[in-house]
């Protein structure tokens, strides 16, 4: 009773806020599209070059404009994000109105604005306004640059002898090569999409050690990819991805590998309606099949997520749908057919969270958040089976969690013969949730006024609340608590000191964790069998950063944890790493006591630097266990 | 006698060279174009072109395979009637020697020059209040930009911080940022003044991505690189993408197949049973 009080509470606060802000809500101010432009290039030789994004083309120059002219020149040279071109040597522009000559043609296009050095009897400095071909102001002033050529002198990217440049969104190079060893590499075409619409970078691609991408389409909404791909599972194979973009959508779809009887077909949808409505969703299908031949297994997860925001707080629905086996019942009896569990959970949360909302005067700051939701399993996936570890085979069973007293079957299913495992009743196959919680913290509080800012020493804290009551009778208790202290030491090197308190409390109403056995054993160590599923995890911080420079950076943190349940190795199961090689995720029960993570950055090419990383962890006594992270986490970095 | 002929000789040839020598000009710079009896450099003036113009290798001397054009670097020596006598052609790029303000006066152009409203006058300092593009002068001085970030209080504490942005094709982790206390990170990076580019920050990945204060997907910052030793860049990010507040029971994609129990401790050891009620007490 007490929670669904504090959950009314709540909602009505947040609907409160909601209502009483909607007077103070900004209008957008509207903005001017840019104007855009297509340019259809032709040359003896164009060069482009990535890290600077500049088309260089020389020999028989030809563009034609979508703004309704056509130049020819000797040289070409095209910034792609300052989005102005030039053609220099022998110029020759024409247009409805006719055709002049020249020595060079410059185009602003996002300024509207033409420069042209025409050659009538003698030289002559010519500006087009707006696009208005037909009126040059004669004798107007250029600006100093508007005939610059840029000075390159690293080797192409990309060459090639025509390109189609959309302005500030695309370029797609024909008859390209790139280059590999020194060695040409032909790619037909290749697109190079430097749109700032950020929906381009979204992907599904999940991670690999090497990437080689080959954008062989692409247009100002969509773009087209052939992956090749290396990594430590599937070594190397193909992949493909198709991403279509707008201003408010995007819809990327993908098969990695393409060319691996795993396949991973993946699906990401995102739409944004009005300005205060959203909904995307991800799916993942899985088939395992030779190119296209009838699957041996199928697999499906899609997770959905909406928001509607409101003035002052939002609402997000998030829910996600999974099956095991597309293939349908019966189809694991088949000969070849190596298709899994027929599980097919799903999961559905809807939460409402606050703004963060300034204390009053006070340099303290509250958000608060509920949410309902349920997770709904009829078949069963393999946490928690029932029957116990070392007494019998795991035992497949309907639901989510069986809890309750000793049965003789579940839904109809008996043990297997000569089994000793034990089965309970009810089986939950729903189990519906009330979530409750809080933030509260403090961004920075000086805790001295000195003279200098380098003897300034600052004081964060967070804490972190939170209750989940679920329909099977247990309640899940969270406090997460953060405290932390820093000073600037001069511009380059700062520390800080670190203090974390994280409380799991999962409480059962009768019953709940039982003692580990056989004790002091190695898989119930004396240190483990008090445990009845409340956990706390200490940790002390100490991290350090040095940064003499853009170009180099080094960092250290050092950590201890002081936990219970103790840490004992090889007791709790790491967390798997990413293909990078970090851990999927952070905090986790049987951390080894102490860690050190070293990370040094520096400049290694004048667009890259190289990131070098790892982790040594130690236990301590009695355990005395040391192990370095498996490998060094190397990742190369674009400036 | 001879020996003071030969001297008066040598003195008068030296004096000739001087004075024929001191009414020429030598400026250096780019081509832009060769053609039509003129020769025009990349500041966009056209000079004469004289007809018995020479033509050298400009680090030699002497005879060279470049024909002035486009992209090639030249010396030009101008006569004093304004007319280019010699060129010394170098598809390396030239020091620089002369300045093209000296030889402004022989440029030819039949119109006659016009203010151009378009163009800032550099010494003229912005009115406070204006940061726009169109009206501000960039120097292109290097200018070390400090962003820090206030990240939401439940972001994971060995989270690694990054920034996105479109000048890196929004590669998800193209700036790595350093924590420097509980709430914070920070990095320095250094960029030419009139830099302009879009940013937001993450988590490593773009399913990581900040997200706006009322959950939906936010616009990316802005940041306009202005003349300055050092810029400083104070932003917040309210929420992530994958980590909205009440997330325990969020699944993560990576992880299949997906505990669908929403139970808080995933890596407990195998031999601890599942949580069961006490003997004969089932529950109500």
């Amino acid at each position: 009773m007490p929670r669904i009080v504090c959950s009314a509470f709540a909602t009505l606060m947040l609907v409160l806020a909601s209502t009483a802000a909607r007077a103070a809500e900004p209008t957008p101010a509207p903005t001017a599209a840019p104007p855009r432009t297509v340019l259809y290039l032709n040359a003896a030789r164009l060069d482009f070059y990535y890290n600077r994004f500049l088309i260089e083309g020389d020999g028989n120059v030809r563009v034609r404009t979508s703004d309704g002219f056509t130049v020819t020149g000797d040289a070409f040279s095209m910034d792609l994000k300052l989005n102005r071109f030039m053609i220099a040597g022998h110029v020759t522009m024409h247009d409805a109105t006719g055709t002049v000559s020249g020595a060079a043609i410059a185009d602003f296009l996002d300024f509207r604005r033409i420069y042209f050095v025409p050659v009538t009897s003698e030289p002559d400095r010519w500006t087009f306004l707006n696009g208005d071909l037909a009126h040059p102001v004669k004798g107007r002033e250029m600006p100093g640059d508007a005939f610059y050529f840029p000075e390159v002198n690293e080797h192409p990217s990309v060459t090639g002898t025509g390109a189609v440049i959309d302005s500030k969104t695309y370029v797609r190079f024909i008859n390209a090569h790139t280059y590999f060893l020194n060695s040409g590499v032909p790619l037909g075409t290749y697109v190079v999409n430097f749109s700032s619409n950020q929906y381009f970078a979204q992907n599904t691609l999940s991670g690999a050690s090497v990437d080689l991408t080959w954008t062989m389409a692409g247009s100002p909404n969509a773009l087209t990819a052939l992956h090749l791909r290396y990594d430590p599972t599937y070594k190397t194979y193909l992949s493909v991805e198709q991403h279509l973009v707008g201003d408010h959508e995007y819809a990327i779809f993908s098969v990695n590998p393409a060319t691996r009887a795993e396949k991973w077909w993946n699906l990401a949808l995102y739409e944004k309606l009005g300005s205060r409505f959203q909904i995307q969703s991800f799916t993942q299908y899985y088939t395992q099949q030779a190119w296209l031949r009838e699957p041996q297994a199928a697999q499906q997860t899609t997770f959905i997520n909406a928001t509607y925001a409101f003035p002052h707080s939002y609402v997000t629905a998030s829910s996600q749908l999974t099956n095991y086996s597309l293939l349908g019942p019966g189809s694991l009896q088949p000969h070849g057919t190596v298709a899994g569990s027929l599980d097919h959970p799903s999961q559905l949360q809807v939460t409402a969270s606050s703004f963060q909302n300034k204390i009053g005067n006070l340099p303290l700051y509250e958000q608060i958040y509920e949410g309902y939701g349920f997770n709904h399993d009829t078949v069963g996936g393999d946490q928690y089976l029932q029957g116990f570890p070392g007494h019998g085979a795991p035992i497949p069973i309907p639901g989510l969690q069986a809890f309750g007293a000793p049965c003789p079957d579940q839904h109809g299913v008996k043990p297997p013969p000569g089994a000793s495992a034990v089965y309970y009743c009810p089986v939950y196959t729903t189990i519906w949730n009330t979530v409750l919680g809080f933030n509260l913290f403090t961004p920075s509080i000086k805790l001295n006024q000195p003279e200098s800012p380098y003897e300034t020493y600052y004081f964060n804290a967070s804490f972190n609340k939170q209750y989940q009551w679920n329909s099977l009778p247990h309640w899940i208790s969270t406090t997460n608590e953060n405290f932390s202290i820093s000073r600037q030491f001069t511009r380059a090197l700062n520390t800080y000191v670190g203090y974390q308190i994280l409380n799991v409390g999962d409480h059962y109403i009768k019953g709940g964790y039982l003692p580990c056995e056989p004790v002091n054993t190695s898989t119930c160590p004396l240190s483990f069998t008090s445990f009845r599923g409340v956990s706390t995890q200490r940790t002390t911080s100490l991290g350090l950063n040095d940064a003499p420079n853009p170009e180099f950076n080094f960092s250290l943190l050092v950590r201890h944890h002081d936990d219970y349940p103790t840490a004992v190795p090889g007791l709790f199961g790491l967390p798997p790493n990413n293909i990078i090689g970090q851990p999927l995720y952070t905090s986790y029960l049987g951390q080894a006591p102490y860690d050190a993570t070293g990370d040094v950055r520096f400049k290694i090419l004048s667009h890259a630097m190289l990131d070098l990383s790892r982790t040594f962890y130690w236990y301590g006594n009695p355990y005395r266990t040391t192990f370095w992270q498996p490998t060094f986490v190397v990742q190369l970095l674009p400036i | 006698m001879r020996r003071i002929a030969f001297a008066v000789s040598a003195l008068w040839l030296a004096v000739v060279l001087l004075a024929a020598s001191a009414g020429n000009i030598v400026v250096s710079g780019q081509l832009l174009a060769y053609q039509d009896g003129y020769v025009f450099f990349t500041t966009g003036d056209g000079f004469h072109v004289a007809q018995d113009i020479v033509i050298r290798d400009a680090k030699t001397g002497g005879p060279t395979a470049l024909h002035p054009a486009p992209r090639i670097w030249a010396r030009a020596t101008f006569d004093p009637n304004g007319r280019v006598t010699e060129l010394d052609l170098s598809r390396a790029p030239l020091a620089p020697q002369g300045s093209f303000a000296d030889v402004a006066r022989f440029a030819v152009a039949l119109s006659s020059p016009v203010p151009n409203p378009d163009l800032l006058d550099a010494a003229t300092t912005p009115p406070p209040g204006q940061t726009t593009v169109a009206t501000q002068h960039f120097s292109g001085r290097p200018v070390l930009v400090t962003f820090i970030v206030q990240v939401p209080p439940y972001t994971p504490f060995t989270s690694s911080i990054y920034i996105a942005t479109d000048q890196s094709g929004w590669n998800a982790q193209a700036i790595p940022m350093d924590r420097v206390d509980a709430l914070h990170y920070q990095i320095t990076r250094r960029f030419a003044s009139g830099t302009v580019f879009r940013y937001l920050y993450n988590r490593g990945s773009l399913q990581t991505q900040e997200i706006a204060q009322n959950g939906l997907a936010r616009k990316p910052r802005e940041l306009v690189v202005t003349d300055a030793d050092v810029r400083v860049l104070r932003d917040t990010v309210y929420a992530w993408q994958d980590a909205a507040p009440g997330g325990l029971n969020q699944v993560q994609p990576q992880i299949m197949p997906t505990p669908y129990n929403p139970a808080p401790f995933p890596n407990l050891p195998p031999g601890l049973p599942p949580p069961q009620p006490p003997a004969g007490k089932p529950p109500r």
